[in-house]
Formats: C-alpha cells, structure tokens, sequence
C-alpha cells in the first residue's frame, strides 16, 4: 500500500522569518525581483498586503471592513482600490505596472478574477464578526498568519476541523457540533 | 484497556483501514486553489456580504395582494415572507406566494424575445429588443381598424391604465381575464343589492361561519387575510367570548376550507341557494334576530322556501335547517360567505343573492360585509365578454392579439385555443412558454414581478407597490417599458409610475416615494358604503329544480373545483407546488377524481383506478381517490395539471379539467364549472402519488380533540392528556435517563444554564393550509424530488401536514384535523443512541442535531424514529445534469447561502432553522446582550397565516412558549414512548361537545 502524507512546511517562509525583528519599528516591505520563489498561488495582479497592510499600516478591516460585522469578510470592491490608486501611481516601475492594471480594470469595468486562498467545505459556517467580536480587529493573523508581512498571500493554517477545536478547547468556548454545522 | 467492538468501534476500524487509499489523493493543506474571487467592480450601498437585506414589495401570484419583503443575499433572492406592514396579509404568506421565487428563478423562462419564423417551418427563433419592437410598431400600424386586444389577467394597476391609455390611442381594447373570475358575487350582489362590486368580509369579529362553497382559506378572493381573521375568530382561547366561532360549511365536496369546519352540510349541488332563503326565513318567521324593516320586501321570496318545501330539494332534513337558523341568527354575529362552487352553477348569481339575503336579515350587511373596498379581484371583465372575444377572434375580428399575465388556452382549452388560430398576429408578453405563448407569433417575455416597478390596487384605499428587488435574471423587458416605446411616449415605466405618483405631492414627493417603497405600499381604509335591498327582488329567487345537464340515469354531477395550490393552473411549473400534497387528498404531481366510497363500490372501483369522465364538451381521464369527503352522487376534480407547454415541470402531466367544461357564458354571465358527465372505467390503473398514510389515526393520540363544553371547562393546571406521558412500565427507564442526564450535564456544553428549544402548535388554529411546507422548503434547501420518487415515498418533505377525519356519530366525515409533523427535537430521543457516528446528537441546547458531514447513511436513526420525520437523500438532487436534479441553473440561485446543501447518502430533517436560531445568537452577541423571546422565528412560524406556531425557549419562563406548553390543552404526540418531545400540540376544540375521531 502507498501511504504518502506530503505535509508541507507551515509558516517558515523567508518572508516571515524578516518580520520577526521588525516588532517595533516601522515595517519595511522588501523589494521583490523574483516572484517565482513566493508561496501561494499568484495573483492576476501582484497585490501585495507587505506593502498596504505591513509597510503603510492601513487596518485589515479598511478593506475586509465587513469581518466585523457579518459572517463574511468580502473582497475589497475595485472602487475602493481605485480611492487611492487614482492618486497613488507607485514608485518603481514594477509597482507602476501593477497599479496600472488595477486603474484598466477599473477604465475597462472588468475587475479581477482573484485566486481564493481560504476555503472552508460548504458545511462549515465561520462567523467572521464573533470572532473579532471576541479576540479583537488585530486578530485574523490568528487564522490567516501574518498577513502584513506576505508579498503574496498563502494559507498558513489547517482550516482543519481539528485546528479550530483546539483553539475553542483552549478558550473554553462552545464545540457543540451545530455551531458550525448546520 | 480492551474495548467490546460495539457498532461505533467496528466502524471507527473500518473507517482507519479504507483511509490509506484516500490519503495520497488529500495531502497538503486546503483545498485546490482554483476557486475564484470576483469582487464588485462599486460595492452596492444596501449589499454587504453575509447580512441579508430586505426589500418591500407585492405577490402577484393572485390579485389579493399581499405584501412581501424580499431577502435578499449577495444579489440573489433567496427567501419571500409576508410583509407586516401590509393590513392585507399582516406579515403571511400562502404556499403560492412563497413559491413566487421559483418563477423569477425558473429554468424554463423565456430568456429573450423570440419571433416566429415566417420560412422556416414556423418555429421560433432569438432576435433583440429593437428589431422586434421595430417588428411590432410596424404590425400595430398594419392592424389598426383590423381589431386590436390586450388581454390582460386581473390589472387594477398604473400598468393596467397605461395599456388603456395604449389602445384608445391605437384603437383597440383591453380585456381582463382570470380563469376563476367572479362573475356570480357580482352579479349576485347586483341583483340583492344592485351593486356590482365586492365587499370585503370581517371573519375576525364574526361569531358563526357559514361558508355557501366559498373556499375562503385556499383561493377566494384574499386567503391569507381571510385564514387569519378567521383563525381568530374560529380559534379555541381559553373561553374569550369572541372566540370558536362555529364554522358551517355548506357544499359537495370538503375542500381546505370546508375540512376545517365543524359541522359539513353536503347539499345537492345547486341548491345552496334554497338553504340560505329557508334559513332566512326561518330568522323572519321566528323573529330570531333584529330584522331590518325593509326585509319585509322579502317576504313573498321567503314564503316559497320554508324548510318543509325545500328540506326534500337540498336533501337534508327540515329541522337541521332550523336549527342553523336559529344558531346562526342567535350568535349575535353571523356571516355567510357564498363563492366557489357554489357560485359556479349556472344559478350560481342566485345562491349569492340568497346568501345576501341571509346576511341581510340577521345584520351582518354593513358590519361583518362591508361594501365599497371594491376588491380587484372582481376587476375582471366578465367570462361572457371572454365568450365574446373567442367568437370574434374565431371569425377573423381580431387582426392583433396581445396577451400578458393570463393564460387562457390553458383554462379555455378547445375554443380559445383554435380561435388563436384565426387571429392575425398574436404577441405574448409572458416569461413562461405556457399553453398560450407556445401558440404565439412573437414573445416579449417580461420582466418577473421580483424585477418590475409597478403598482396595483387591491382594495380601495391600499396601492401595493412592486419595486426590482434583484436584476434581471435574463434579457427580459418590463412590457410597461415597451408599452411607452410602442405608443412613441419617451421615458420609461418607472418615471411613468413616478409620474401619476407625484400628482398633487410637489416637494413632499421624494421623501413619500422612498417611505412608501420601504412600506410596500400606502395603507388606507377602505370607505364603507351602506347598501340595501335591491327594490326587485323576484329576480333573486332561486330556481327551485336545479336543470341536470341534459344526460339521463348514467350521467353524474361532475364538480370541477380550483386547486388550492396550483389555482388553475399558474402554479404547475413550480416544483415547490407540483411537490406539497394537496391538503385535502394528500395528492402531489398529479390530477385526481374524488369518488365517494359508496359509489366507488358499486362501480367496483379502487383508488388508482383510472376514470375517463366525457362530458358534452370534452373528455378527460384522472385516476380515483377514493374519499368520504364528497357526496355519493358528485364527482370532483381538481383543475391546475394538463398543461400542453409550460416547461418541464408542467407539461403533459396529467389531464387537464378544464377540457370538461362547457365554453359558452352562462344566464349571469359566468362560467359554470358543473357539468354532468358519464364515468367509464377504462382498466387502467396507477399508483397515486400521496404522502398520507392513513386517513385516521386509530387512537393513537396523534392528534387530540376536545368538545367546546369540555374545553371550557379547563382550569390552569388541568392536564387531561397527561395520563399517558411516562407510563408505569417506563419509569424504570425514566430514572435511568434522568441519571444520563447528569451525567452527560457535567460535561463541557451541556454545564451550565442552557436553553431548551421548543415550539407550540395550536389545533385550533391550524387549517392545514400547508404554507409552512414550503417556507420549510425555501428556508432549508430542501429538495423537490419529483413524481417517480415521490411516488416510492422518497420526499423531503421535513414538515408535513396530516389529516384524519373528524366523524360524526354515523362516520360520516364533518371536517379534519390537522398536525403539522416534524421532528420533536426529543429530549430523550430514539435517533440519538442509535447512530454509530454521533450524527445525530443531542445539542446542549436541547435539539437533535444532525451534522450532515458525520452521517454516514446507516439510516437507523429514521428506522428508530417513531414520528417518522427523517428524511434519507437517496441521490444527489444537488448533481448538475443529474437524473433527479431539484435545483436546475438557475433555480439554485435560490439556495438559502446560510443552510449546507445536503448529498447523496445523508440523512436529513427539521432542527427548528437552527441557522435561524444561531443568526439570533451572533447578532445578541454583537450588540452585547442575550437573545430575547421573538428574536427567532422558525420559517413555518414566520409564514403562518393562523398563527398556529410559536417558537421559543422552554426554559425561559416569560417566553410566550412556555405559556403555551403548559395550557391545559397541551399533550405530547406519542408521549407513551417516553421520546420527551419539545413540541407541544394544543388540542383542536370543535363545536360538536362528543366529538370523535379515528
């Protein structure tokens, strides 16, 4: 019988292992010359969270502002994007590429067809709100890593069944069954 | 330690060693990144992802109405309930109005305008909006002076006056036609009244119900208003005077409405008439009520129907029709209603005119009847002026022919339909290939009311307004839009709607048109106007030999009756429809012929048996159900199957009713829908497709019955159904659970104060409607099946309503009781012990949960069930292309996103809208509080027209549920089996004081 169990490594990336010392001053985004060695699947435009989330600071929840309040996060409408790119144009001629097909997509009204990183199967429901209810508007590096420091996002956690009982056992909050099955 | 391979051991080995295989394929984290994203290129303001938004607008599945609000999700529509706002329907909805959303998402629609190819063998072909509207301008030039028609359904709307305003322009005409019209009230009302409209009636305050066949709780008129007055009125609450009002139900057959009756007169069809002038009579003579002076106009009309000259013609004995009289006139708030077969003989204006009558003389007229609402239903030009038009268009009158909303060579079936033949162009406005647009020239499908602007007026003094809840599925047009481009008026139908608004608003206008969509509608009352007896009245008087067809011995009384779910037919390309029992005979997917048992056995018949009823006119055939619910000498089909288009869930299913009847217009101007036919067995036979399993209960406390004298009679505290919970033999078994449930109290969830969920279903209140059915069917996914399985028991169906016969002390069916079934979320549940991978558990909030991704499909639990409410998913309905799809594209549009679309080989059932309750509890939680009583509202308690539902906490004291568990009348079904249940029935009371059932 073949039992292979390919596990990859989780949360080791070069990218990640940089941030650790950057706690307290300002985060600096590095400069990418070769996209190829970035974990996860690559986007139709290069988006880097390193840049908005990590080196300009600007809130998860600017964006994702609906984590808050429903039970799903939403990807950020291209207008929100264009809010700041009509005016934000990029410094280098790489990001200059890259905003520059955000503001096609918006002067052609076809937005991007992003790549989903973070799925549960269709019989879990995950209510984003409760949980930055509880652990605060900081805390969706809990599930979804550090973000801030990701030049392309990948998933670093399980999403498991397992990985999100362990952390209700560990706060002692409710594992009945249809909480999330139903 | 060494554990006995118990069955959930022996599973857990089986599951390790088949796992090897799987793994190589499941490495790695998360599933394949191929799933896409597409954000909004501008986020709409009302959308946020997750929350739903509610949008106000109107049913238009009948003319009643009713207001609705729309959920919508992410764009999508995805569940209709009543709105509140509404004085109409006060936040209810019926069956039909619920299934509304499967038009707007239905796989058949017509996608895009289509016109008939004049080479190529004459089918139709796609052109786009411009050319076909160019197309047509031009025919409507060509046809000026050759005879213009719009037909239209039932249209007391702004589009209705704009399609007036059309065709004076283009010189042509509008008709409105509505297949169960209601020619017979208004002339019936002309001729005791000399008005020719509809009043509106006040079954909330009246205290004794009479209906003359007037199916006022399934398709008369306003059903979800009239089933919630006269839940109030005819509901037991505790001795409150205005209460249990009797209810008499007077007709042939036992209808929804006439199943919730106490008593059932089944007169010879045709001779409702009689018994109201007897009864009034009786009032007269004995001075048994207040009579209005100018009754004595009536008195020749009455002295020829005393009860002893009309007792024989009716076929019931004289002193029963004196004691109606005398109860009805005594109750100090008798109403007679007169609609529905009974105005569909050909004396059919007679019989109202003599229930008016009746109503007049005890002084009901201008209190319980209130004329001057002017209901738009009786908007409709009449059945002889449809006769008129068939004739003309068969002659060649009519060069162009539009149709919108109606359907009439479905309901006219031969003479319409070849009539159409001779009709130089015809155009159809509908988004269905139903039986008409099939045989049209060019087809401009219309927007679906769900994606319209519009308005109509179904009483005086409320406008309903209809506003886009979600964008247009396909590339279809609001007709009101094409209407204006036709007429070379610019602009669209929504500024034209703005328009007649705005007069006499000015400034205030904006702030109106906003307040009054996010209404629905502008509520106002309806001006009464005071009526009184017509001063010729000889007209009225019913002909007392009822003329029999023209047939001899072998011919029967044939009644064809609307169905309460599909009506006449609109409803049979809804799945949700096709699928829910009908409430009387339990029959889904198919037609039927009500034969009574005694005739059944002279003819040697078995129910399944087919029939082929010919008539003068035409010739059908319907498989028997055999039923003491209708008289031994009547036959009685229902209309709504037969369709020869319609799509896929409609067409060429069964027989359709309306082949029997006869064409031309009757003396008042309506359609009789009583024919004499002979029946012939033809040896063939089917299996029906039913969910009833017995038609009685045979004692086994299923449902409870109480005489009025003996429910009076309770004091809080009372419990005369409790003798049966936890028997002798049991307790033994109770201890034993009590100690498990300590035990099982000290674990995790289960410490600690936890509600405990249940639900409270009054009898009395319940009329069997089946509305709840399908909300239950929208809310949760469930799965329509279709008629193969359905017919091998295999429905979804997670609430179903059964009725068992009340009798009398002959046996003879006087109503029904029904109870809604569904799981009892049992607090010492059979289900839970019985599955060998916890799939069924007990939630620490007291339901049976059932986790779809644990269940393996052993299917134990629906062996272990006695309330029999488990339901098993024998295939994938969720499979695209697959054999017994239920969701085809784009149908699963309307998949509610909160309820996990359940696979093959699972079982499910009802865990009261759990995503309802945890809905409720995370959106307490963000606003820093606890769930209140009426935070959540179970979708079968939500659409209930009766109010016969109530969801709550049971261990919250204050909640209105645990009021209710603890009424005298309350009992538990099955309570003997020691099951615990959450559900708490409330005994149906009726009139009669030794009821019996079963």
């Amino acid at each position: 019988m073949v039992l292979i169990l390919a596990l990859p490594p989780v949360g080791l990336s070069g990218q990640q292992a940089q941030s650790a010392s950057s706690a307290t001053s300002r985060y600096q985004a590095p400069v990418i010359s070769d996209t190829g060695d970035l974990k996860g699947p690559r986007q139709p435009i290069f988006f880097r969270h390193d840049i908005h989330a990590g080196q300009d600071q600007i809130p998860c929840m600017y964006c994702h502002y609906s984590a808050s309040i429903a039970s799903e996060p939403g990807i950020p409408s291209l207008q929100t994007c264009i809010g700041c790119h009509q005016l934000i144009g990029g410094s280098t001629p790489s990001h200059q590429a890259e905003i520059k097909k955000v503001r096609d997509a918006w002067r052609e009204r076809k937005p991007p067809e992003w790549i989903r990183i973070h799925a549960l199967p269709g019989f879990v429901r995950f209510p984003h709100m409760r949980h930055i209810k509880r652990l605060g508007t900081e805390s969706c590096v809990t599930c979804h890593g550090e973000v801030k420091t990701m030049a392309q996002v990948s998933q670093v956690s399980t999403l498991k069944m397992g990985w999100c009982v362990r952390c209700h056992v560990e706060n002692k909050v409710s594992r009945d069954c249809s909480v999330c099955h139903y | 330690m060494t554990e006995p391979i118990n069955r959930r051991r022996f599973l857990k080995v089986l599951g390790v060693t088949g796992a090897g295989t799987a793994a190589v394929s499941a490495c790695g984290i998360g599933p394949e990144p191929t799933e896409r994203l597409i954000p909004y290129l501008i986020q709409p303001e009302d959308q946020i992802p997750g929350i739903a938004t509610y949008y106000a607008t109107t049913c238009r599945e009948c003319a009643a109405g009713c207001g609705v609000r729309v959920r919508v999700r992410e764009g999508r529509a995805v569940k209709l309930e009543g709105n509140p706002d509404s004085p109409i329907n006060r936040g209810r909805l019926c069956s039909r109005g619920q299934a509304a959303i499967q038009g707007l998402y239905n796989p058949d629609r017509v996608q895009h305008p289509m016109v008939r190819n004049a080479t190529g063998g004459g089918s139709l072909e796609a052109i786009d909006w411009d050319g076909a509207i160019q197309r047509l301008s031009a025919k409507v030039a060509e046809a000026r002076g050759t005879g213009i028609v719009f037909l239209t359904g039932a249209e007391a709307s702004s589009f209705g006056d704009l399609v007036d305003e059309w065709m004076r322009q283009v010189g042509g005409r509008r008709l409105s036609y509505e297949a169960f019209g209601f020619d017979a009230l208004r002339a019936g009302n002309r001729m005791a009244f000399g008005t020719a409209s509809l009043p509106t009636y006040d079954f909330a305050n009246a205290k004794y119900l009479l209906s003359f066949g007037a199916d006022f709780l399934d398709t008369w008129l306003s059903p979800v208003e009239f089933q919630n007055g006269f839940s109030r009125a005819h509901a037991f609450d505790g001795g409150r005077s205005a209460s249990m009002a009797k209810f008499v139900y007077v007709g042939p057959r036992l209808s929804l409405t006439g199943m919730n009756a106490d008593e059932w007169i089944g007169v010879r069809p045709g001779s409702e008439g009689a018994l109201a002038l007897a009864m009034a009579q009786v009032v007269v003579s004995r001075r048994l009520a207040r009579v209005p002076a100018d009754a004595s106009r009536l008195s020749a009309v009455l002295s020829a129907h005393t009860p002893r000259a009309v007792a024989e013609e009716i076929g019931i004995e004289q002193d029963v029709i004196v004691r109606l009289a005398t109860e009805f006139a005594r109750s100090g708030g008798g109403l007679a209603v007169s609609g529905g077969i009974a105005t569909q003989y050909a004396n059919g204006a007679e019989i109202v005119a003599a229930v008016n009558i009746l109503n007049y003389v005890v002084g009901s007229v201008g209190t319980l009847v209130k004329f001057g609402a002017d209901l738009a239903a009786g908007s409709t030009n009449s059945f002889a002026d449809i006769a008129a038009l068939t004739s003309d268009m068969a002659a060649g009158k009519v060069g162009l022919l539009f149709v919108h909303g109606t359907n009439p060579a479905h309901s006219l079936p031969g003479a319409f339909q070849q009539a159409l033949g001779k009709v130089g162009y015809k155009v159809s406005f509908s988004s269905f290939m139903d039986d008409t647009t099939a045989a049209c020239d060019m087809i401009l499908p219309d927007h679906h009311p769900l994606e319209q602007w519009a308005d109509s007026r179904p009483r005086a003094g409320v406008t309903a307004f209809q506003q886009p809840v979600v964008q247009p599925v396909f590339d279809t047009k609001q007709t009101g839009d094409v209407v204006l481009r036709l007429a070379g008026r610019s602009g669209t139908f929504q500024d034209y709607l703005q328009a007649k608004h705005r007069t006499g608003r000015g400034a205030g206008f904006d702030q109106f048109w906003m307040d009054t969509l996010a209404k629905g509608g502008t509520y106002g009352d309806a001006p009464t106007r005071a009526v009184r007896l017509s001063t010729d009245l000889a007209a009225a008087v019913p002909p007392l030999q009822q003329e029999r067809g023209s047939g001899g011995e072998d011919k029967q009384d044939v009644v064809v009756f609307p169905h309460p779910v599909l009506h006449d037919g609109r409803g049979a390309n809804k799945p949700w429809l096709q699928e829910l029992p009908d409430p009387v005979s339990k029959i889904a997917w198919h037609s039927w012929v009500e034969v009574h048992p005694d005739t059944a056995a002279r003819w040697g018949l078995a129910t399944g048996d087919f029939l082929v009823l010919t008539s003068d006119f035409g010739s059908q055939k319907f498989p028997t159900w055999i039923t003491p619910s209708v008289r031994p000498d009547t036959l009685a089909v229902p209309t709504g199957q037969g369709h020869t288009a319609y799509g896929r869930y409609a067409q060429d299913r069964s027989a359709n009713a309306f082949e029997l009847l006869d064409r031309k217009a009757n003396a008042y101007g309506g359609r009789t829908f009583a024919v004499s036919a002979t029946a012939t067995k033809t040896g063939e036979h089917r299996k029906i497709v039913t969910t009833e399993g017995s038609p009685r209960e045979r004692g086994r406390g299923t449902v409870e019955v109480l005489g009025v004298a003996r429910a009076k009679a309770l004091h809080a505290g009372d419990h005369p159904f409790h003798h049966e919970e936890t028997p002798e033999y049991a307790a033994e078994a109770v201890a034993w659970w009590a100690e498990r449930q300590h035990e099982k109290a000290e674990l995790g969830d289960y410490r600690g104060e936890q509600p405990r969920w249940g639900l409270a279903i009054d009898l009395s209140k319940c009329t069997g409607c089946s509305a709840c059915v399908t909300a239950c069917y929208a809310e949760n996914n469930i799965a329509t099946v279709g008629e193969d399985l359905m017919q091998r028991g295999r429905e979804m169906s997670w609430l179903r309503l059964e009725r068992y016969w009340l009798t009398d002390e002959h046996g003879e069916p006087q109503g029904a009781v029904n109870s809604p079934m569904l799981c009892q979320q049992c607090g010492n549940a059979p289900c839970e012990p019985v599955c060998p991978v916890y799939a069924a558990y007990h939630t620490p909030d007291g339901l049976n949960g059932q986790v779809y991704n644990r269940c393996v499909g052993t299917r134990y639990c629906s062996n272990n069930c006695p309330y029999k409410v488990r339901y098993f998913n024998w295939y994938n309905y969720a499979e695209r292309e697959g054999a017994y799809e239920a969701w085809p594209e784009p149908l699963s549009m309307l998949l509610n996103p909160d309820v996990t679309v359940r696979e093959k080989g699972v079982m499910e059932k009802c865990t009261f809208c759990v995503q309802r309750i945890r809905g409720a509890q995370n959106q307490a939680r963000l606003e820093d509080r606890n769930v209140r009583d009426g935070d959540i509202v179970t979708a079968c308690q939500q659409t209930c027209p009766s109010d016969a539902i109530v969801f709550g906490d049971l261990n919250d004291r204050r909640s209105l549920v645990y009021q209710l568990a603890g009424n005298p009348r309350g009992y538990h079904v099955l309570a003997g089996l020691n099951t615990k249940p959450a559900i708490t029935y409330l005994a149906r009371v009726v009139a009669q004081d030794t009821p019996s059932h079963g």
